[in-house]
């Protein structure tokens, strides 16, 4: 599998080439500043991309910026977004396509080397994941909310599991439950929150959290 | 008269100036002003050992700017002058006592002196009390003159009337000018002096918490997760399984350590800020408010002055945040504007209303905060609301742009 990487510091870049690399990746190109981004992106047209936030000149959010313009350029081109910090705005700026093979992470996540490696490939394979820190900030800002305050305490460990972009088969192991249980959860949750049901994994992800972003 | 004491305490006579200057730099000068300075200091040591004839002596260096010893050398000539002329006039048969109006012309300057020094001491109108002070000493001058050339007709009365009304109109024309500049500086001083010193303790107390934070989490963290390592470098080859689990809360405390670094950016300068400045940052905590915020911002394309645009932005999260916590608000707005060199912010709410500064540390923190650019900060809460937070700082644009693209 193709990917690009970009990220300045010296340090994080050869260790995401070492590791992806390991991980049967091709790194075809790491770039280290902001305007080599859309470039690299655009040129290799890579099966998946994982670009930092904050990036030379500026060291703004130009990084972001660089992988949604590549986004309207190549819809739905894989791109994982990692960063220092999460934010809640920048999530849904990158979700506001609806086009999947998209991932916001925090950097801290490299450290869980099978689950970010995990991640890297499902973003590669059209799939949507979010960060658990965004996800409990979407969900924190929802406490008031009718249809949530429906759900039970399981129901919304279930919500925000899905909402971090897990399978089934993965909410289920997570929680240690039967793949089955899980499936009932889910047709529950998607009742009371009045979501259109749907068998794909990826489909009732960008549901869920299209509607924490509304 | 007047004349002579309008130079404050330059009210000598030139060549007591140059003597003085003489004695200062002793060694250098013989002869007669050689002799006249060793009178002289003879003098000030007397004067010093009677302590207390004077205010000039107590707080003269600074005030006026004499050097203290040269306005000493002064003030003891003459009074040496005055009592020689006395001796003379006692020595020559003691008749009209002429040497009064000798007193009287050493004694005017140093009442002048006295008078006007006085007068600048007094906060606010200042030249309506430099006024009344020369008024005063005026008429003073005329008793004395009038005493000393055999009290016949009391003539100064006209001259007290003339200086009456000229000060009763001063005071009367006073209130009615435009708030004098010099009362304006005097109260922007304090201003500054205040809002300066509340900066600071801000400043100061933020530092403090910082170092607390890093040291309770960061730091703390960093030095489980190093003994974790440590223990499983040497537990490898004994017992595997046990490394692995101390690998694992390695592992952990690393993660808690960045989560405790990212709460403290957080809180010093949010990336968003930095990112997107306050148009985007409000839009992101706008975004955090669990009930519906209205937000109109109108902010040019240019990025504002970082430190106020810092203070803005944590002045909006603590309103919101107040928003949330006190207000059972269903809905609440936030307008943000760019006007003639000032940024005004409007938080409101449709809650219980209610809210007082004084109850709390948020609210008078961002007053604070607000104050040290001339900001303000204005709360409007009736009971049963609606609450309106106001803030209004001076703030130009400045050169940054906004984002990349
Ligand atoms: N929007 C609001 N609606 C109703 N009451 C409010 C509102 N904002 C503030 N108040 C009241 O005013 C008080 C002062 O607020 P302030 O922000 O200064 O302190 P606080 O929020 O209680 O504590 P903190 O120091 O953590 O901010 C609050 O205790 C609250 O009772
Ligand atoms: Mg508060």
């Amino acid at each position: 599998m193709r990917a690009v990487i970009a990220e300045d510091l010296a340090l994080l870049r050869d260790g995401l080439v070492r590791l992806l690399t390991a991980h049967d990746f091709d790194v075809v190109e790491a770039v280290e500043d902001g305007p080599s981004v859309l470039g690299a992106l655009i040129g290799h047209r890579p099966d998946v991309a994982v670009i930092d936030v904050r990036l030379p000149p500026t060291f703004t959010n130009e990084g972001l910026l660089a992988a949604i313009e590549a986004r309207r350029q190549v819809p739905g081109l894989p791109i994982l977004v990692l960063s220092q910090y999460v934010e809640p705005l920048y999530a849904r700026e990158l979700l506001s396509d609806g086009a999947g093979g998209v991932g916001y992470l925090l950097k801290d996540r490299v450290m869980d080397v099978g689950q970010f490696v995990g991640a890297v490939r499902q973003v590669a394979a059209g799939g949507t994941v979010m960060d658990p820190e965004v996800v409990s900030r979407l969900l924190a800002k929802r406490v008031r909310d009718e249809p949530l305050g429906r759900l039970t305490t399981r129901e919304r460990e279930v919500l925000a599991l899905m909402a971090e972009g897990r399978s089934n088969a993965a909410v289920a192991s997570n929680m240690v439950v039967s793949e089955k249980a899980i499936s009932k959860h889910i047709a529950n949750i998607f009742v009371k929150l009045d979501l259109a049901p749907s068998d794909d994994d990826n489909r009732r992800v960008m549901a869920v959290l299209a509607y924490l972003n509304s | 008269m007047a004349g002579a004491g309008a130079g404050t305490g330059r009210a000598v006579p030139p060549d007591t100036n140059a003597m003085s200057k003489d004695v200062s730099d002793r060694g250098s000068s013989a002869g007669a002003a050689g002799e006249s300075g060793r009178v002289g200091r003879w003098i000030a040591r007397l004067f010093r050992a009677t302590a207390g004839f004077s205010g000039l002596s107590s707080d003269a260096p600074a005030s006026s700017g004499w050097p203290w010893a040269a306005k000493w050398r002064v003030t003891s000539f003459g009074i040496f002058l005055g009592l020689a002329v006395t001796v003379v006039w006692a020595v020559t048969g003691a008749h009209y006592f002429w040497p009064g109006w000798i007193w009287f012309a050493l004694a005017l300057p140093l009442a002048f002196q006295g008078a006007i020094r006085r007068a600048l001491r007094t906060n606010g109108r200042r030249a309506l009390a430099m006024h009344a002070a020369v008024s005063l000493v005026v008429a003073l001058a005329g008793i004395v003159i009038w005493l000393l050339s055999g009290h016949g007709y009391f003539w100064p009365i006209w001259p007290f009337l003339g200086l009456a009304i000229a000060l009763a109109g001063h005071a009367w024309l006073v209130p009615m000018l435009p708030n004098n500049r010099e009362q304006a500086l005097r109260e922007r001083v304090a201003v500054l002096t205040r809002t300066r010193r509340g900066a600071l303790d801000v400043q100061a107390a933020e530092m403090q918490r910082l170092e607390r934070d890093l040291h309770d989490g960061a730091q703390a963290r960093l030095v489980s997760l190093g003994m974790s390592l440590g223990m499983a470098d040497e537990l490898l080859d004994i017992d595997p399984a046990e490394a692995r689990r101390l690998l694992v809360d390695a592992r952990i405390a690393a993660g808690d350590a960045l989560a405790d670094l990212r709460a403290l950016v957080r809180g010093i300068h949010p990336p968003v800020l930095a990112d997107r400045g306050l148009n985007g940052a409000i839009q992101a905590l706008v975004l955090a408010v669990p009930i519906p915020v209205e937000a109109t911002i109108d902010l040019p394309e240019a990025r504002l002055a970082l430190p106020v645009e810092s203070a803005a932005y944590f002045a909006v999260a603590e309103a919101l945040t107040n928003v949330v916590k006190h207000s059972e608000a269903s809905t609440a707005w936030i307008q943000v504007h760019l006007a003639d060199g000032k940024l005004s912010i409007v938080v409101g709410d449709d809650g219980i209303g209610g809210a007082d500064p004084e109850q709390g540390t948020g609210l008078r923190g961002i007053e604070r905060r607000l104050a040290a650019f001339d900001g303000t900060l204005r709360v409007s809460s009736p009971p049963g609301g609606p609450t309106l937070v106001t803030m209004e700082v001076p703030c130009e644009p400045s050169s940054q742009k906004t984002s990349p693209s």
